[in-house]
């Protein structure tokens, strides 16, 4: 399919990968606020730095003056990553006052995103929460006493929900309520959960019983339905040998150490025993006798018919 | 801007002479092979010759042994779906864990209605381990369906080799693969070296014609039911009414292909190589993947550490250049390429992949363009990556440091998980 996005978007990206004058691309050395999202495993992340004119008595009362990115990331996380630095420069915010940019003035400003593709924009927000947090660190601003809810370090309490993306619970329940997400599709356009192995959509615990959680279980739910499980084919009875199978395979090598391999060495040859499987010997003739037309004759004329007639006529040497 | 297509692997430009030998049939000899009447004669006797053109091209006596199919991914559906049917008495399905989607997952449906299928692994190279091949194999083994060539890699698989090592552990083993990606790029020859391949799929598209046409080899005497019924056509193995046109156009693509099979493949590797050389040569952090297996000649995978493989693909296009690319934004699915991480390809570098795949219609100055713009679009990413120092032009060292970490826990493209424990 090829490129759906908004001529905004495709513009950002150029701008940013020919590092246009005015485009935010970079880190800024000793930030004020320092913040990371995604992993390089997950297919993209981001790192956010921005810098503050310092209020003199207050931090509160900080103002932004200067945002840069770092991006791992396809051509929609880049020009989100643009957007949301131009949409904080451009606001003349405070730190906190920032946190009020959501994925959705990114989407807006970017005239749209494939709904497959908002997770770019979630992980913008994301970045931006992460460096605020940091700030409020460095500056020693009780982010809680303001009434001002982090989730910074929510990914690494909770229990893990989608396990192909490392999303947990109330990561993944607070984004449900904060983007009004209804249905799963949605759920995965928005974070990436759900959307590898699927394994967590309808297990216990998983996308839908999240959503049953946070708006209610509504008559549209599905039902579950419960796993039949299935008894493995029953194991095929071996026929008693007259040997044990360690026992056959020990006179197999025995006879080929002693027998086969110095009638090879005449002509400069060796042979290698693969596997041993039943009443099959797998082999490849090595040395002089590797690259031999007559390879696939000398083990069937030679080697098979030593084993036939010293260990088991019913063996078989198949040539690997 | 001058176009360079270089995803032939996904599919071809359509040759003139193919377009030519279809032409009549897309106009005035347009009636059904099956009907009485006098001119249906022409459209009857035009595929029986195509389907005796395809039989030479595979050096096969009795041409009925092919049958034509939409794609093929019908081929393989037919085929593997097909042989279950016939064959109630055994369960076990043999595959390997990089096959194209239209192998694996069905294989993967089968085995959600009660079929044991082991997927087997390749090592870093892309190949297969033959020790685990003969294990895999068992008394209830039913099929072995294993692909010729990969299509994201171009590794080719000793499929002559496995059919017969099936074959000699027990005869009654049906041995399928999916030739889509080599057939036109490599000798096949049926009744020689591959006569223990009971079937084989493969499509018009990937050799220059048009969309929608496929074709299965059905040896004769592989137990194998039907997908499609209602008819009579292909002797009750493929209901449906012949498409004439494409049908003609599949033999003219085959009998193009044979005429210059071993000259095109030498000059195309050719340029696949010096392509190849000159990335090596100018980008840092690269790895070309499966090269220590033998390949296709026309495939090349190259992976860059720590860029984004979408963001390079929008930019090539930007370029006028056509390739394709194994990270997840291109996938569709959000998960980077099944058939890279099955090689283990690392972490930081499985997002940032790219397939450049050749054709008879590519040119030394096709190359002379990629090597000029591909470099620099590399370069663009990696100022913006987290994980660059720019400054260098190397890794920061903590990306590093995360890369040494992975492969020491064997960890590779996360998440990690045993490709046999998919559901």
């Amino acid at each position: 399919m090829a490129w759906e996005y908004s001529e905004k978007t495709k513009q950002l990206f150029m701008d940013a990968v020919h590092g246009k004058p005015g485009t935010h691309l970079g880190e800024i050395e000793n930030p004020d606020g320092f913040g990371e999202h995604g992993s390089i495993a997950c297919g993209d992340s981001m790192r956010f730095t921005f810098r503050v004119r310092r209020h003199p008595t207050d931090p509160t009362k900080d103002v932004i003056t200067e945002a840069r990115y770092l991006t791992f990331g396809c051509t929609s996380a880049i020009a989100s990553s643009e957007a949301l630095c131009t949409l904080i420069e451009q606001g003349g915010y405070t730190p906190i006052q920032a946190l009020s940019i959501t994925n959705e003035d990114i989407v807006k400003f970017l005239d749209g995103l494939p709904q497959q593709k908002i997770h770019c924009s979630v992980m913008g927000a994301e970045a931006l929460e992460s460096a605020v947090f940091n700030w409020a660190q460095k500056r020693g601003v009780d982010l809680e006493s303001l009434g001002v809810r982090i989730h910074a370090d929510e990914e690494k309490e909770g229990r893990i929900v989608c396990k192909c993306f490392g999303l947990s619970e109330p990561y993944l329940r607070r984004k449900i309520e904060e983007l009004n997400l209804r249905t799963i599709p949605e759920i995965t356009g928005a974070t990436k959960a759900g959307g590898a192995c699927m394994a967590c959509h309808h297990a216990p615990g998983g996308l839908q019983d999240l959503l049953n959680e946070v708006w209610g279980a509504s008559g549209t739910r599905l039902r579950v339905v419960p796993k039949v499980e299935r008894q493995p084919p029953p194991e095929p009875a071996p026929s008693p040998p007259a040997l044990s199978p360690y026992q056959y395979a020990k006179r197999i090598e025995k006879t080929i150490d002693e027998i086969v391999r110095p009638m090879l060495a005449h002509d400069g040859g060796d042979v290698e025993i693969i596997d041993i499987k039943d009443n099959l010997v797998f082999c490849r003739l090595e040395g002089a006798c590797a690259g031999c037309a007559s390879a696939g004759q000398t083990l069937k004329l030679m080697v098979e018919k030593t084993l036939k007639d010293l260990v088991d006529e019913r063996i078989r040497v198949v040539q690997v | 801007m001058r176009l360079i297509y270089a995803d032939n692997n996904a599919t071809t430009p359509i040759a003139p002479e193919v377009v030519e030998a279809m032409t009549p049939f897309l106009t005035h000899d347009f009636f059904n092979p099956s009907s009485m009447y006098e001119p249906a004669r022409k459209t009857h006797e035009a595929v029986v010759r195509a389907r005796k053109a395809v039989a030479d091209f595979f050096k096969v006596s009795d041409p009925r042994q092919f049958i034509f199919t939409s794609c093929a991914t019908e081929s393989n559906n037919t085929a593997i779906v097909g042989v279950a049917k016939a064959v109630p008495g055994r369960r076990q399905i043999v595959t390997t864990a990089v096959e194209h989607p239209a192998v694996l997952e069905v294989c993967k449906d089968l085995q959600r209605q009660g079929h044991p299928v082991t997927f087997l692994p390749v090592d870093r190279d892309g190949k297969l381990d033959l020790r685990q091949y003969i294990r895999a194999i068992g008394p209830e083994t039913l099929l072995v369906t294993i692909m010729h060539a990969n299509n994201e890699t171009g590794v080719i698989f000793p499929v002559a080799e496995l059919a017969r090592i099936a074959k000699e552990i027990d005869p009654a083993i049906v041995f399928h693969t999916d030739a889509t990606q080599s057939v036109g790029k490599l000798p096949i020859d049926l009744e020689g070296e591959f006569r223990h391949v009971d079937l084989l799929s493969f499509s018009g598209h990937k050799l220059h014609t048009p969309k929608g046409i496929g074709a299965l080899f059905v040896r004769r005497g592989t137990p194998m039911r039907p997908l499609l019924i209602g008819g009579h056509q292909e002797e009750g193995r493929r209901a449906g009414t012949e498409n004439v046109p494409y049908i003609v156009g599949l033999a003219k693509a085959l009998e193009l292909a044979a005429a210059n099979l071993d000259d095109e493949a030498t000059r195309i590797r050719a340029l696949r190589d010096r392509l190849e050389q000159a990335l090596e040569a100018t980008i840092p952090w690269v790895q070309v993947n499966g090269r220590r297996a033998p390949r296709l000649p026309n495939t090349l995978n190259i992976s860059c550490h720590f860029v984004e493989g979408e963001g390079m693909l929008y930019q090539l296009s930007a370029a006028g250049i056509c390739a394709s690319s194994g990270s997840a934004c291109t996938s569709g699915s959000l998960e980077p390429s099944h058939v890279l991480r099955a090689l283990g390809v690392p972490f930081t570098a499985v997002h940032g992949s790219i397939r450049f795949s050749f054709s008879r219609y590519n040119t030394e100055a096709d190359i002379d363009r990629i090597i000029e713009v591909f470099p620099q679009v590399v370069s663009n990413l990696r100022r913006i990556s987290p994980y660059w120092d720019a400054a260098n032009n190397t890794p920061r060292p903590e990306a590093i440091a995360m890369l040494e970490a992975a492969s020491r826990n064997g960890g590779t493209a996360a998440p990690a998980r045993s490709v046999d424990n998919r559901p």
